[in-house]
């Protein structure tokens, strides 16, 4: 007896995988990686020499290295201990101003924002094209003015004039109002109208629209605004050093300039030591922010 | 739970175009409205003034007997379902709800048990505390009903709630939202521009066009007798066939002439209407509705000789669209002004010489594009209109 003939079965054999050569690799993807090493080298670089000539002692501009041979804490030191330059009370400034005018710059921001793009009122459109229209000049254009005019408010209010810090504030916010409030209101422009209409009916007041429905809603740009704001109160310079003077009362950028301003190349060590501290809260700024940059926000509101 | 009644209002923009002209209306406590027209005809213009989101120029609107033109929409007592949901996206669908009622300061405990009275009634009970952005169409539509039923309005305002759906979860949601609305007894205002939601849904149907109301009845009504053509060319699916023709009454008999065909209609039909009888001999525009129109010949129907311009076979019916030499009837240009010279004119140019109809003939039945057919028109269920102003001749 023979067994039943079993069918055979063909199968078609699995094609190997031709393996790219690394020319091939080259021209696909391999140039992508090249241009972001260019980009991280770019970018990592005067991170690296910051940290590098902060933790090395009496370094110089020209001859530092990479990795530091000694790493020391000397520069932290030196920058703390120094009543001349009292990079504490720069610091407190700077972190407490920049937060607070970020504050009132989004408030502020969202506030005419919320006005020029639910409201229909005479002179809208001239006051959009006019808030863009100051926003064409830089704000030190009008230092001058701005002096001029802290100095006479010094007369009256010694508060906020000259050498304050609250002056420098109200300053910052006056001359950040106009972009923002730009800014804002083309994110609050894409709400849909009727999110607003169905608040109404539900029976919610202008405030609370504003402050229950648009302000959650715009969380992403409130928060890039918001940002941006303490990166340019950290950063500014010009204004900063025309009205303050007290050597307690100054903010980062123009007390760490002492260090290298006068006395050049001497005092590297401690600028990039106060440079390293300053840079840490906005890093964890940005990354506090980071979750509320996101966006489709406002998807599965209206429409199926 | 009120009556709404508008007395005359006008919108009126700017630029001096009427949205709204002289809308009155009276909506009786517990009854299910239908605003419908097609698009631009100022219906959800009306809907929103009644709710507060646009100024009224002239005219009152009142609910529950107190006039609402200096109140705002907070303080209306009404709920409102957008045609897009408008749904807050950062909230969870039991929040959205629950909005309204958190707004009027009532407590936790009570709005928990408001939501979840309205979650269960709407079939939204497992979905309370996802966000809109997770939910279906249909889902997102039900929590939009759910917020405007778990307040205790007055008036419900809907403005083509169900037009983003898809057509299985229409037809669902049409019945539920009727049947709700019977259950709760709240009267409803409904803005819609679909003939079925129209036909269906309402106690009564309010036609709209150019921001005049048309008529106010009951569909069957509306149906049955349009006070005008384009009530007539509007309401029904397929639409009325609209033909100009001439009557001619003799001893006891009459028919209308249209173009080179007669067709004889009874006398006792032009008997019940005074209007009508006046117009012997005269031009006037017959309406024909799709069903009265017959493939094979039936008792009291008479022959009328057509073209096939377009034959579609819908599965449980044929709908075809035949061409009839005649004077065909331009709805949207009668009555708007536009003078019967101009009219004539376009006709001489050539505009259109043909008669368009549409008759529905049962399943199965083939015809080709081009064959010369007759049809067979139901003489007594005719409906008549006066040329120059498009009134029905009653």
């Amino acid at each position: 007896m023979t067994s039943p003939a079993v069918p055979v079965v063909r199968v078609a054999p699995i094609p190997k995988q031709k393996r790219q050569t690394f020319v091939q690799w080259l021209k696909s993807n391999g140039w992508r990686h090249a241009i972001a090493w260019v980009a991280v080298a770019f970018a990592v670089t005067p991170v690296l020499w910051v940290v590098s000539a902060a933790f090395t002692t009496n370094p110089t501009i020209s001859s530092g290295s990479l990795i530091p041979t000694d790493p020391t804490l000397d520069n932290f030191k030196r920058l703390l201990n120094n009543p001349d330059q009292p990079y504490v009370n720069w610091y407190v400034n700077t972190m407490l101003l920049a937060i607070i005018v970020a504050l009132f710059t989004v408030l502020i921001g969202a506030g005419a924002a919320y006005a020029f793009s639910r409201f229909r009122f005479k002179g809208r459109k001239v006051g959009l094209m006019f808030l863009l229209l100051v926003q064409m000049f830089p704000q030190f254009l009008a230092l001058v003015a701005i002096y001029l005019i802290m100095a006479q408010v010094s007369d009256v209010f010694s508060g906020i004039g000259l050498d304050s810090l609250i002056g420098l504030g109200l300053v910052y916010l006056g001359g950040a109002m106009g972009i923002n409030a730009w800014l804002i209101k083309g994110f609050f422009d894409t709400i849909p109208m009727e999110i607003d209409e169905s608040a109404k009916v539900d029976g919610a007041s202008h405030g609370q629209i504003f402050w229950g429905i648009i302000l959650p809603l715009a969380a992403p740009v409130l928060a890039v605004v918001g940002l941006l704001s303490v990166i340019f109160t950290i950063n500014e310079f010009v204004i900063a050093s025309a009205l303050l003077q007290s050597p307690q009362k100054l903010t980062l950028a123009v007390g760490l300039q002492q260090f290298i301003g006068e006395k050049y190349s001497e005092n590297w060590g401690p600028f990039a030591a106060g440079a390293l501290l300053a840079a840490i809260p906005v890093v964890l700024l940005f990354i506090f922010l980071q979750r509320f940059i996101v966006g489709g926000l406002t998807q599965g509101s209206v429409k199926g | 739970m009120a009556e709404l009644v508008l007395t005359e209002i006008d919108k009126v923009y700017d630029n001096g175009f009427y949205a709204v002209k002289d809308l009155s209306l009276d909506v009786a406590d517990g009854e299910f409205l239908v605003l419908v027209g097609p698009s631009g005809c100022g219906k959800t213009t009306a809907l929103r003034m009644v709710a507060g989101l646009e100024d009224i120029t002239d005219g009152t609107v009142a609910i529950g007997g107190k006039v609402v033109n200096d109140i705002g929409p907070r303080d209306r007592n009404i709920a409102m379902v957008f045609q897009s949901y408008a749904l807050y996206p950062h909230m969870t669908v039991g929040e959205n709800i629950g909005f309204g009622l958190a707004l009027r300061h009532e407590g936790k405990a009570e709005i928990k048990e408001k939501v979840d009275r309205a979650g269960r009634l709407l079939d939204l009970t497992s979905m309370l505390t996802r966000k809109p952005k997770q939910l279906s169409g249909g889902q997102r539509q039900r929590v939009a009903m759910g917020r405007a039923i778990v307040r205790d309005a007055e008036l419900f305002l809907m403005d083509e709630p169900l037009s983003n759906l898809d057509a299985k979860l229409r037809v669902q949601m049409r019945a539920e939202i009727a049947s709700l609305q019977r259950d709760l007894g709240i009267t409803t205002v409904y803005v819609t521009h679909d003939q079925v939601e129209a036909m269906t849904m309402g106690h009564r149907v309010a036609v709209m066009r150019l921001g005049e109301l048309q008529q106010v009845a009951p569909p069957q009504d509306l149906y049955d007798n349009p006070d005008n053509i384009f009530v007539a060319g509007f309401i029904g699916t397929p639409p009325m066939t609209l033909m100009h023709a001439i009557l001619n009454v003799e001893g006891d008999s009459a028919g209308l002439r249209i173009g080179s065909q007669y067709l004889p209609i009874p006398r006792s039909v032009v008997d019940a209407r005074a209007d009508l009888v006046a117009k012997n001999g005269q031009e006037i525009i017959v309406g024909l509705r799709a069903e009265d129109i017959f493939h094979e010949q039936r008792e009291g129907s008479h022959p009328l000789e057509v073209t096939v311009v377009l034959s579609e076979a819908l599965g449980s019916s044929v709908h075809l669209t035949f061409g009839l030499a005649g004077t065909p009837v331009d709805e949207m240009r009668l009555g708007s002004g536009l003078a019967k010279e101009e009219e004539q004119e376009l006709t001489r140019l050539g505009h259109s010489k043909e008669i368009e109809g549409v008759a529905v003939f049962p399943p199965r039945l083939e015809f080709r594009t081009g064959d010369a057919i007759t049809v067979y028109a139901n003489g007594s269920r005719l409906h008549f209109f006066d040329v120059e102003s498009g009134h029905a001749l009653r």
